[in-house]
């Protein structure tokens, strides 16, 4: 707070008493009072005039200077008030209530949207848990048929189950509850998971299924795990080339702090210029267009995912040569639970 | 899955009436016997009160939760339990394994991914994953190896999967279909041509070793061990 804005803010204040004192002056000399006393007079008036203004100063200076220090200062700008206290100068403390009866409406506000996030969330959880029984039915239904079992109700039916998964896994990536469980896990059984959800796209695209794991065990949510290698693997499923042996690899790279699982493929790759934005939401790029009808929301999922388990997520490309997504695993034993 | 032995029983606690019954027929038609569980007003007790061989649990039942139904049937009970949900999250997994399940597996499943760990479990129950006999030839599934009179012929892990596969079904067909499943359950991710190579491997090998014409192809339908 500035005392010349203040000033000049003080103008009319400022000039009626100028104003006042020349009236006062013109009695005086109307009344031909001696100069003594017109100098004790004005010595008063001058005296009282800068009185007035520094006091008014000095008690806004406190508080309007705290406050707009805090706001510079605080991340989060809506928790100002906190650091507050309540002025004793009465503009101030309509201006402090108005403030508190503000910031407590948009709490509120903003407690709605959480609840019925919140709410949301639960919704989803349990439709997924509800839409998974028919899909469950399904597969045993067609499995069970006295013919011969049909691949292509096998395909679809997990073509829903993947799109259910997705939307499971994105609404669990969104939320700001921690509803994972790290622990150390075994890759292999993973990716074995992986592979029997896959096996018949693979086969069925003649990709060979390459796996060169040991026993090593990372520190993750399984599950979560599962969901975003099962993504990597799929758009590789996805986008395969037709002019080789098609291939995907899986190989683990043990470093001196991290452990790195490479999934490798020989598809049609990425451009470059799309390469930056994969992980990006709803981001397509050339091979969502041109090939299959993309949503631009998996790898946008999985980084997520990712960022929230503290596993490093990179992908390399070179267009019609490969793909290779390289996940990295921390070594941290803070984390380590046995069961 | 063997037949001519006692049938396995299998209770199944699940409160989707389509999913269980079409378990049942998943379950019979693979030579078990399947007890199902209709009314979920006194589940627990009427779990203790039946006799089976293994359980297939469901966690999200009417009136009580699967999960506290295990902890308590595994204070009586030694019987395998394997939980079958569709709940997706890492601590139902590691709660149902703490309290004493042998397997977790979430709906939706393949269902002969569903019949394999339930032999697994019977094998493992049984003790014989290592020992069998075909005929008068003694099988070494771990050492994959087979051994008759003093003759000894070695198979690789692959040509074992899917010799053992077609003793356990003996005198039925396997698909195709079902042995690539075995062998990829085992992390052997073969393709078609090599399932094919190994199977033409296989057969020779026995044919060296003395045992003829031991595996039929149905064209279209499969593989039958004689």
């Amino acid at each position: 707070m500035k005392f010349s804005k203040y000033l000049t803010d003080k103008y009319i204040e400022i000039l009626l008493v100028i104003f006042g004192y020349i009236i006062v002056l013109m009695m005086l000399f109307a009344f031909k009072v001696s100069s003594e006393v017109i100098i004790g007079i004005t010595i008063v008036f001058v005296i009282i005039s800068f009185g007035v203004i520094i006091t008014g100063y000095f008690k806004r200076r406190g508080f309007y200077n705290n406050l707009l220090n805090n706001v510079e200062k605080l991340d989060k700008k809506y928790l100002v008030l906190e650091m507050l206290n309540e002025p004793s100068f009465y503009d101030g403390k309509i201006l402090y209530q108005v403030l508190y009866e503000i910031n407590k409406s948009m709490n509120e506000n903003v407690k709605q949207y959480e609840i019925s996030l919140t709410d949301f969330k639960e919704y989803i959880e349990l439709w997924i848990h509800e839409i998974k029984l028919p899909i469950a039915s399904l597969t045993l239904m067609n499995h069970n048929q006295k013919n011969k079992i049909d691949k292509r109700y096998v395909e679809q039916i997990k073509r829903i189950d993947d799109y259910v998964d997705q939307i499971l896994y994105f609404v669990r990536s969104e939320n700001a509850e921690k509803d994972y469980l790290i622990k150390e896990t075994s890759l292999k059984k993973i990716i074995n998971n992986i592979a029997m959800k896959n096996k018949d796209d693979l086969l069925a695209n003649n990709i060979s299924f390459i796996v060169d794991i040991k026993d090593e065990m990372v520190l993750t949510d399984s599950k979560w795990l599962e969901f975003i290698i099962n993504q990597i693997i799929s758009n590789s499923i996805k986008y395969i080339r037709n002019d080789v042996d098609r291939i995907i690899k899986l190989k683990v790279e043990k470093l001196p702090k991290q452990i790195d699982l490479h999934i490798y493929d020989n598809g049609i790759g990425i451009p470059k210029k799309d390469i930056k934005r994969v992980f990006e939401k709803t981001f397509t790029g050339e091979n969502g267009r041109n090939r299959t009808k993309s949503t631009g929301m998996g790898l946008y999922i999985v980084k997520k995912l990712c960022k929230k388990l503290g596993h490093k997520i990179m992908l390399r490309s070179v267009q019609n040569e490969y793909t290779e997504v390289i996940i990295s695993f921390s070594e941290n034993d803070f984390y380590k639970i046995k069961d | 899955m063997k037949r001519g032995d006692k049938l396995k029983t299998i209770m199944v606690v699940e409160d989707d009436n389509t999913i269980r019954d079409e378990l049942k027929e998943l379950l019979e038609s693979s030579g078990y016997k399947a007890i199902l569980l209709e009314r979920f007003d006194n589940t627990l007790d009427d779990i203790l009160n039946n006799k089976f061989d293994l359980l297939l649990l469901d966690i999200n039942l009417p009136n009580i939760n699967g999960e506290l139904i295990l902890h308590e049937f595994r204070k009586k009970s030694n019987t395998p339990v394997i939980i079958v949900t569709s709940r997706v999250k890492e601590t139902d997994e590691v709660l149902s394994m703490s309290y004493g399940a042998d397997d977790y597996i979430t709906k939706p499943y393949n269902p002969t991914i569903l019949l394999l760990r339930i032999a697994n479990i019977f094998k493992r129950m049984e003790n014989n994953t290592n020992k069998s006999y075909y005929d008068g030839v003694l099988v070494y599934q771990n050492k994959g190896m087979l051994i008759k009179d003093d003759k000894e012929l070695d198979l690789t892990k692959n040509e074992m999967i899917i010799f053992s596969c077609l003793l356990s079904n003996r005198g039925n067909i396997v698909t195709r279909d079902e042995l690539m499943t075995e062998l990829w359950n085992n992390e052997e991710y073969v393709n078609e041509n090599a399932l094919t190579v190994n199977i033409s491997r296989l057969r020779a090998k026995l044919e060296e070793f003395g045992i003829e014409n031991a595996i039929e192809t149905r064209k279209g339908q499969g593989y039958k061990l004689l």
